[in-house]
C-alpha cells in the first residue's frame, strides 16, 4: 500500500465521519441572528450593571460627604435628673473626688534651704 | 474589514466551521451550534478580531477551536463536583454517537486518538489544509503539528485496519 493510498483512505474515512454534517448544520442566518440577540442582551445587561455601579458609587460619595447634623444645644433647665440620682450623692463627695493638699514645708525631702542671716 | 464583508465571509465558511466545531466537540451537534454562536458573538463584540496575519479560514477555525476548548472545559467542570475533581478516571465525555454505521465507527476510532492528532487529521484530510495551516489553527509549531500528523495517521490507519474500514 502506497502513502498515496493511505492518504486517500484517510480522506475517505474523514468524509465518512463528516457525511451527516450537512444535514445537521443550522442555517447561518439562524445562528448569526441568535448571536446578535445575545449581543443586544449582553449590552443591556452591561449598561444595567454599569448604571447600578454608578448609582452605588454616587450613594457612597453622598454618604461620605453629606453635611453632618450639628449637635442639638442643651437648653437650660431641660437637663433630665433621674428619680434615684440622689442615692449616688454621698455626704462627702468632695473629699472622695479630690486629693488632699500636701504641705511642702512638712515634707522632709523637699525642705527649703535656711534663709540667710539678716533677712527679715 | 467592513462588517458586511465580514458577515459574507463568515456565512460562506459557515458549513465548514460547523463541521470543524463538530469535530472539536466530539460530534455533539448542540454543543457545536453553541460554540459557533459564541464565536459569532465574540466576533460581533470585537473580542475576536481578524488582523490579516493569516488566511481568514485559518483564523476563524482557530477561534472555533479555542471556543470549543473553553466550552468543553466549562462542561467538564460543571459535570464534576469539586470533591470528585481529582479522583477516578472517567471518560472525558460520553460519545454522543450511538448509531453504529460506518461514519460512526470512524468517529469512534477518531475519538480514541489524542485531541491534537484528531484535530490535525481533521484539518488536513477533511478541511484540505496544509500541516502549516493546521499548526496555525492549533497554535502549535509546524514541527509539533507534523509529529501529531504522522502519529495520528499511523494510529488511525491501524484502527481503520482493525475495523476493516472503509
Amino acid at each position: 500500500m502506497t502513502p498515496g493510498d493511505d492518504e486517500a483512505r484517510l480522506r475517505a474515512a474523514m468524509a465518512e465521519a463528516h457525511r451527516e454534517d450537512a444535514e445537521r448544520t443550522p442555517r447561518f442566518e439562524v445562528t448569526w441572528a441568535a448571536a446578535q440577540r445575545s449581543r443586544q442582551r449582553r449590552s443591556i445587561r452591561r449598561w444595567a450593571v454599569a448604571g447600578a455601579g454608578l448609582a452605588a458609587a454616587a450613594a457612597g460619595v453622598w454618604l461620605v460627604t453629606r453635611p453632618k447634623p450639628s449637635p442639638t444645644p442643651l437648653i437650660l433647665g431641660t437637663r433630665w435628673v433621674g428619680p434615684t440620682d440622689f442615692l449616688l450623692e454621698t455626704p462627702d463627695l468632695m473629699t472622695l473626688r479630690t486629693l488632699p493638699p500636701v504641705d511642702p514645708d512638712a515634707d522632709p525631702w523637699t525642705t527649703r534651704p535656711p534663709a540667710p542671716k539678716g533677712t527679715p | 474589514m467592513a462588517s458586511v464583508e465580514l458577515e459574507q465571509q463568515i456565512a460562506a465558511l459557515h458549513p465548514a466551521s460547523f463541521a470543524w466545531a463538530l469535530a472539536c466537540t466530539g460530534w455533539n451537534a448542540a454543543e457545536a451550534e453553541e460554540v459557533l454562536q459564541s464565536v459569532y458573538l465574540s466576533i460581533l463584540e470585537g473580542r475576536a478580531r481578524f488582523d490579516g496575519r493569516s488566511a481568514f479560514k485559518t483564523w476563524l477555525f482557530a477561534v472555533v477551536r479555542n471556543m470549543a476548548a473553553r466550552t468543553l472545559r466549562r462542561r467538564w467542570l460543571e459535570a464534576r463536583p469539586p470533591w470528585r475533581m481529582f479522583s477516578g478516571s472517567e471518560a472525558d465525555h460520553a460519545d454522543p454517537v450511538v448509531a453504529e454505521e460506518r461514519g460512526a465507527q470512524v468517529r469512534r476510532a477518531l475519538g480514541t486518538l489524542p485531541a491534537r492528532q484528531r484535530e490535525v487529521l481533521d484539518l488536513v484530510f477533511f478541511h484540505e489544509m496544509t500541516v502549516e495551516q493546521a499548526a496555525e489553527v492549533m497554535d502549535v509549531s509546524t514541527g509539533t503539528a507534523r509529529t501529531h500528523y504522522h502519529r495520528g495517521k499511523l494510529r488511525l490507519l491501524e484502527l481503520l485496519g482493525k475495523e476493516d474500514l472503509p
